[in-house]
C-alpha cells in the first residue's frame, strides 16, 4: 500500500514477520489489531501501514507453525483472535534475529566505507 | 522443514476454503469492531467512527485476496472451486453424467484390456538381459516352400558345426523338446522337458534361483543332471530349498537336481498356457541322432547371444558360411539337399504368429474409444449450447475467456477420469475372465495384466480424451456471441449454424467409423461361416482320440512296442457298440504337417524344382475307417499288408492329382526321400479324400498313408538301427455310442495292459476340430464384440443428437403445423435429418473400410475384402439403425402441439 507521507518508510522483505515475532514474545498473546497498534507506537508512526496488511504474515507464520491463533474475549466482551508465540516460534526469532543482526551490522558497515 | 509443513498446509487448504473464508471474514469483522469501538471512544460519531475504522484498516477484499494467496495455492484452488462446481452440476443432471462416464468406461475399459494385452506380448522386452541381442540360429531348407522360415531349425550335425565354427556369439546352443515320465511317488507324470547345450542359460543370461545351471562341459561329459522350473519346485518339493543334490527320476534313470530357476524364467517362449517345460536336462547329443534319416530331420533349434559390435545380419553372413561347409560334407543319400543359415531375434521368432491379431484388436478398440470420445464430445456440445444463456451472461460480465475453458476442460475431465476409473475396474474384471479364453496361438500369456505401465496408459487416455473432448465444445461455448444470446427469448432460437455442423462432422464419424468395424466383422463371420462349411475329408462324429506316447526305457524293442499296439486294438474292438478301431501316428486337425521328401516313379526333378515334401501317417488296425476318411479308388490296407509282402501306400487325392493328373493312381509308385536316397519303391494300392491335418482354414497337404509295419523297410538309407516306429500314436475309435461316454473305457482298455502309462488328449474328434477352429472362432467373437459396441455407440449418438435438435426446434415445429404442414411432413423432415447424416457417414464408412481391408486380408478365408454382400448389408443395416434412432425424436417432434406456438413467448 503506497503512503501518502514522505516520511514513511517501506517495509523489507521478511522484516514484518520478524516484527511480529518479536510484538508477541515480549507482550504476550495478541490479538491483530493489537498488533497493528503496538507496531504504530513503536515506530512512532513512522510505519504507516493499512491495518489488513498483517493478515497474510500472520497466516504465513501460522503455517510456519510459529504462531498460533485462538479465539478469546477481549476486556470489552468483544471476540478476537488472539495469536501466541510458539516454542518453534521462539527458536525462529532467535535465529531471525540474528539474521538481521548480521546483515543490518553489514550495511551499516558498507554505508560507513562509502563515507 | 518450515516450508515442507508449509507446502501441505496449503494444499490441505484447498480443500477446507470454506471453513477458512469464513474464520478470515469472522477476524476482520472482529478486528473493524475492535477498531471502531476505539474511534467511538475518541468521541466519533457511530456513522464517523465506523468510516474511520474501515481506513485504517484498508481494502477489507485486497487484505482477503491477499491472505488467500498467502494460504493456499490459488491457481489450483481455483480449478478445485471449478471441479466442485462441476460436480454439483454432474449431480444436477444424472443422467447425462451416467451416459458419458459409461460410454467413456466402456472405451478405455477395453482399450486398457486389449493394450494390456498388447504390452504383455509383444511390447515388453523379454525378461532377459539385453534381449535384442539374444538370437534364433536355424536353417531354411531350400526349396521345402520356406516351410522353416517362421521358425528356423537345424539338426544335431548343424548344433556341433555352428557351436564350433561360428565367431559371432558369446554363447550359442541348441535345445529341443523332450517328453519323460517323471515318477515320484505312485503313478509316473509325463513332464515336459528341454534337453539344451551348457552354452543356452549363460546366452540366454539368466542366473538361477538358487543352485548353479550345467555347464557346456557337463552336456558334453553327458552328465545326468537336471534344472527344476519354479512351478514343478513348487508342486513336487513344496519349495524345500534343500533339494539340491538329491536326485529325481526321468524314465527310470537318475538325475541329481542342481538349481532351480525363478519364477519369471520360461524358455522356450512357447504360445499358451501349456506346454510349458518344467524342467531342463543336458542335451547330450547320441549317436543315433548324427545318422541316417535323424541327421536330415530339422527338429532341434538353436539360440546364441552376440557378441558386442556384431549386428544379427553378420552373424548371419557368418553362420552362412559354416552353413554351406556343412552341406558340403552332407553324406550320400541327402546330397541334393541345400540349407541356408538364419539369424532372427528371439523376440522377433516368439511374437511373430501373434502379431497381426494383436495390433488388429488393438486397432477396434481405438476405433471404439474414438467413437466413445466422439459420442462424448457431442453430449458436451448440447450441454453447452444448453447452457448458452448462462455462459452469455458471465461473458457480459466480464468472465474471461480462459476462465470459460478451464471449467469446461475440467468437466470433461472430471467425466473422463471417472471413466478411466470405472473403465479400469472392468478392464480389470475383464482380464480376470479373458485370459483362459485368450486363444492358445498367443505366447506369453501369463505376462498379461494390469501393472503400473498399463495403468498409466489408461489414465493417459483418460487425461487425453478429457482434453479432446472437453475443448472442442468449450471453443465452441467462448465464441458465444453475447448479444443476439441475451436478446433471444431462450427457447425459439435454432442455435448457432457452426455448433450444427460440429455436431453433424461428430456424428457422421461416427457412423463411419462404426460401419468400418461391422463390415470387419461381418467378413470375418462369413470367413468362420465359410471355414465351418469346408469339408475336412473325415467324419468327426462319434469319434474318440487319445494319444499314448511309450517309454523307451519299458519299451525298448520294436517286439515289445508292437505287442503293446496289437493288444490295444483287441482290447478295444471288444468294448461294445465299437465299429471301427485303429492307430495312426499323425491326427487330422492337430496342426502337425511335417513329413519327409518323396520321389516319384518317372518324375525326374527339374534342377532347383524344390522338394516333394507330403504328410506320412503310420497306420496300424483300421484308422482310415474309424476317421470315416472317404476311400476314392482302389483298397485300404488289410492284415496282410506287413512287413515282408509288398509295400503299399494309400494317397490322398490332392497328390494322385499332383503327379498322376487324370491317371488312375492306382499301381503307381513312388519311394521316400530325394533322388539320391536309396529307399524302396511303394505301390500305391488306393485312393482316399484329402483330410485337413490343421484347421479347416488352412492348406491341404500332400498326404500318404503306410502300414506302420512297413515304416523301416521302406525308410531305407533313412532307417536307424534300433530305430522304434509306432511307440507312440493316436488312438482312434469309432463307436456307436457318443464318444464322450467311451472315454472311462477307452482308458481302462489301455491301463488293462499298462496301468502306468499315461494318455494324452482324450477328446472327441469334434472337439478336436473345434480347437483347431478355436483362434478364428476367438478372432470373430472379439471383433463382432467391437463391432457391436461401436454399432450400438454410434446409434446412442446418432439418437442423442436428432432428440436434441427436435427438443431445440419444438416451437418451430408448431408454428410448422401451426401454418398448416401435415404432421408426416414433420416427421419426413427429421427423419430426413438424420437419414442424411447416416448416409454421409455410411459412403465414408465403406471408404474407411475399403482402406482397412488391407489389415484384415491376413484373418480373411475364402472372402474378398471387398465382398459385396457384406459392403451392402453392413452399409444397410448401419442406415436402418439411424432411421431407427431418429425415428423416436421423429414421432415426439409430429406430435408437438401446434397450440405451443401460440402460447409461447
Amino acid at each position: 500500500m503506497p503512503s501518502k507521507d514522505k516520511e514513511s518508510i517501506q517495509l523489507l522483505q521478511g522484516t514484518l514477520d520478524l516484527i511480529v515475532l518479536r510484538t508477541l514474545a515480549t507482550m504476550g498473546s495478541q490479538h491483530a489489531y493489537q498488533i497493528a497498534t503496538r507496531l504504530q507506537q513503536i515506530s512512532d508512526s513512522l510505519l504507516n501501514l493499512n491495518q489488513g496488511t498483517l493478515y497474510p504474515a500472520l497466516v504465513r507464520l501460522e503455517q510456519y507453525g510459529w504462531i498460533r491463533g485462538t479465539w478469546g474475549k477481549t476486556e470489552n466482551n468483544r471476540e478476537a483472535k488472539y495469536y501466541e508465540i510458539t516454542k518453534a516460534g521462539l527458536k525462529a526469532l532467535g535465529a531471525e534475529t540474528q539474521k538481521w543482526r548480521t546483515l543490518a551490522a553489514l550495511v551499516e558497515r558498507v554505508l560507513l566505507e562509502e563515507s | 522443514m518450515k516450508n515442507l509443513r508449509r507446502f501441505f498446509l496449503k494444499l490441505s487448504r484447498l480443500f477446507t476454503n470454506g471453513r477458512e473464508e469464513a474464520e478470515l471474514a469472522r477476524e476482520i469483522a472482529a478486528h473493524l469492531e475492535l477498531l471502531e469501538d476505539d474511534y467511538l471512544r475518541q468521541g466519533l460519531a457511530p456513522e464517523e467512527a465506523r468510516k474511520a475504522a474501515r481506513r485504517a484498516y484498508g481494502g477489507v477484499e485486497q487484505s482477503k485476496q491477499l491472505h488467500r494467496n498467502e494460504r493456499s495455492f490459488q491457481s489450483l484452488a481455483q480449478t478445485v472451486q471449478d471441479t466442485r462446481h462441476t460436480l454439483r452440476q454432474l449431480r444436477k443432471s444424472p443422467g447425462f453424467t451416467l451416459t458419458a462416464i459409461l460410454m467413456l468406461a466402456l472405451g478405455i475399459g477395453a482399450t486398457t484390456a486389449i493394450f494390456s494385452i498388447v504390452a504383455g506380448v509383444l511390447l515388453r522386452p523379454l525378461p532377459l538381459p539385453e534381449p535384442d541381442r539374444v538370437v534364433i540360429l536355424g536353417d531354411t531348407l531350400e526349396g521345402s516352400g520356406c516351410e522353416m522360415c517362421a521358425h528356423p531349425r537345424v539338426n544335431a550335425a548343424d548344433i556341433q558345426n555352428y557351436m564350433r565354427d561360428t565367431h559371432s556369439f558369446t554363447h550359442l546352443g541348441g535345445y529341443r523338446g523332450a517328453s519323460y515320465d517323471l515318477a515320484t511317488t505312485g503313478v509316473p507324470r509325463a513332464v515336459h522337458a528341454i534337453r539344451m547345450s551348457g552354452d543356452v542359460f549363460p546366452a540366454l543370461g539368466v542366473a538361477p534361483l538358487f543352485g548353479r545351471t550345467f555347464t557346456q562341459a557337463e552336456d558334453e561329459q553327458q552328465q545326468s543332471v537336471v534344472v527344476l522350473s519354479y512351478s514343478l519346485w513348487q508342486s513336487h518339493y513344496q519349495g524345500s530349498t534343500n533339494i539340491v543334490g538329491s536326485t529325481l527320476l526321468l524314465d527310470r534313470k537318475p538325475y541329481v537336481i542342481i538349481g532351480v530357476m525363478p519364477r519369471n524364467f520360461e524358455f522356450p517362449l512357447v504360445p499358451g498356457h501349456v506346454d510349458r517345460s518344467e524342467l531342463w536336462v543336458p542335451l547330450r547329443l547320441q549317436p543315433e541322432e548324427f545318422l541316417a534319416g535323424q541327421a536330415a530331420s530339422w527338429t532341434f533349434r538353436m539360440v546364441g547371444r552376440l557378441k558386442p559390435g556384431v549386428t544379427p545380419e553378420q552373424a548371419q553372413s557368418d553362420a552362412e558360411r559354416v552353413a554351406q561347409a556343412t552341406v558340403r560334407d552332407y553324406p550320400a543319400f541327402m546330397r541334393s539337399l541345400r540349407i541356408h543359415a538364419a539369424v532372427k531375434l528371439l523376440q522377433e521368432d516368439t511374437v511373430e504368429q501373434a502379431r497381426p491379431l494383436v495390433r488388429t484388436l488393438f486397432f477396434a478398440v481405438i476405433v471404439i474409444l474414438l467413437i466413445a470420445c466422439a459420442n462424448l464430445a457431442a453430449l458436451l456440445l448440447v450441454r453447452s449450447i444448453r447452457r448458452r444463456r448462462e455462459i452469455a451472461v458471465r461473458l457480459a460480465l466480464g468472465a474471461r475467456a480462459a476462465t470459460l475453458l478451464r471449467q469446461a476442460v475440467v468437466e470433461s475431465m472430471v467425466l473422463s477420469f471417472a471413466g478411466g476409473f470405472v473403465g479400469l475396474a472392468l478392464a480389470a474384471a475383464a482380464l480376470r475372465l479373458g485370459i483362459s479364453l485368450l486363444p492358445e496361438t498367443l505366447p506369453r500369456i501369463h505376462e498379461i495384466g494390469l501393472n503400473w505401465p498399463v495403468m498409466a496408459f489408461a489414465l493417459g487416455l483418460a487425461l487425453l480424451t478429457g482434453l479432446l473432448c472437453g475443448l472442442a465444445p468449450a471453443f465452441a461455448a467462448i465464441h458465444t456471441n453475447v448479444n443476439p444470446t441475451l436478446k433471444e427469448s431462450g427457447r425459439t432460437g435454432t442455435t448457432g449454424s457452426g455448433h450444427a455442423r460440429l455436431r453433424s462432422v461428430l456424428v457422421a464419424a461416427e457412423i463411419a467409423i462404426a460401419l468400418v468395424l461391422l463390415t470387419a466383422s461381418g467378413l470375418l463371420l462369413r470367413s468362420f461361416e465359410k471355414m465351418r462349411a469346408v469339408d475336412v475329408g473325415f467324419r468327426p462324429d462319434h469319434t474318440l482320440t487319445a494319444l499314448y506316447e511309450l517309454p523307451q526305457y519299458r519299451y525298448a524293442t520294436q517286439a515289445r512296442v508292437d505287442a503293446f499296439d496289437e493288444q490295444v486294438l483287441r482290447n478295444l474292438r471288444q468294448l461294445p457298440g465299437v465299429e471301427a478301431v485303429g492307430i495312426i501316428s499323425s491326427l487330422p486337425s492337430a496342426g502337425d504337417y511335417s513329413g519327409p521328401a518323396i520321389s516319384i516313379e518317372g518324375h525326374v526333378p527339374a534342377k532347383g524344382a524344390g522338394l516333394n515334401l507330403a504328410v506320412a501317417s503310420l497306420l496300424r488296425g483300421d484308422p482310415i475307417q474309424a476317421l470315416g476318411i472317404r476311400l476314392l479308388r482302389g483298397r485300404t490296407f488289410t492284415e496282410a499288408d506287413k512287413d515282408g509282402s509288398q509295400l503299399v501306400a494309400l494317397v490322398n487325392d490332392k497328390l494322385a492329382q499332383r503327379y498322376w493328373p487324370g491317371q488312375d493312381p492306382i499301381g503307381k509308385r513312388f519311394r521316400r526321400g530325394m533322388a539320391e536316397t536309396k529307399t524302396p519303391w511303394m505301390t500305391v494300392v488306393g485312393e482316399v479324400d484329402s483330410v485337413k491335418m490343421g484347421s479347416p482354414d488352412e492348406r491341404t497337404a500332400d498326404q500318404f498313408y503306410q502300414p506302420v509295419g512297413q515304416t523301416a523297410v521302406s525308410e531305407g538309407d533313412f532307417a536307424t538301427a534300433g530305430e522304434l516306429n509306432a511307440d507312440y500314436g493316436y488312438i482312434l475309435l469309432r463307436t456307436r455310442m457318443e464318444p464322450e461316454q467311451m472315454q472311462n473305457s477307452l482308458s481302462a482298455a489301455v491301463h488293462a495292459i499298462d496301468p502306468q502309462l499315461p494318455l494324452y488328449h482324450i477328446q472327441s474328434m469334434e472337439h478336436a476340430i473345434a480347437g483347431s477352429e478355436a483362434p478364428r472362432r476367438f478372432n470373430t467373437i472379439l471383433i463382432s464384440c467391437f463391432a457391436l459396441v461401436a454399432v450400438l455407440l454410434s446409434v446412442l449418438g446418432i439418437y442423442s443428437i436428432i432428440a436434441f435438435s427436435v427438443a431445440l426446434r419444438e416451437q418451430e415445429m408448431a408454428l410448422r403445423m401451426a401454418l398448416g404442414c401435415q404432421r408426416s411432413g414433420v416427421l419426413a423432415l427429421i427423419l430426413t435429418s438424420g437419414v442424411k447424416l447416416a448416409a454421409v457417414g455410411c459412403v465414408f464408412g465403406l471408404l474407411g473400410a475399403v482402406a482397412a481391408a488391407r489389415l484384415l486380408r491376413t484373418f480373411l478365408f475364402a472372402v474378398s475384402p471387398f465382398d459385396p454382400v457384406v459392403l451392402t448389408l453392413a452399409a444397410g443395416a448401419m442406415l436402418l439403425l439411424a432411421l431407427a434412432a431418429s425415428a423416436l425424436p421423429a414421432r415426439r417432434a409430429s406430435r408437438t402441439d401446434p397450440m405451443l406456438a401460440l402460447r409461447g413467448e
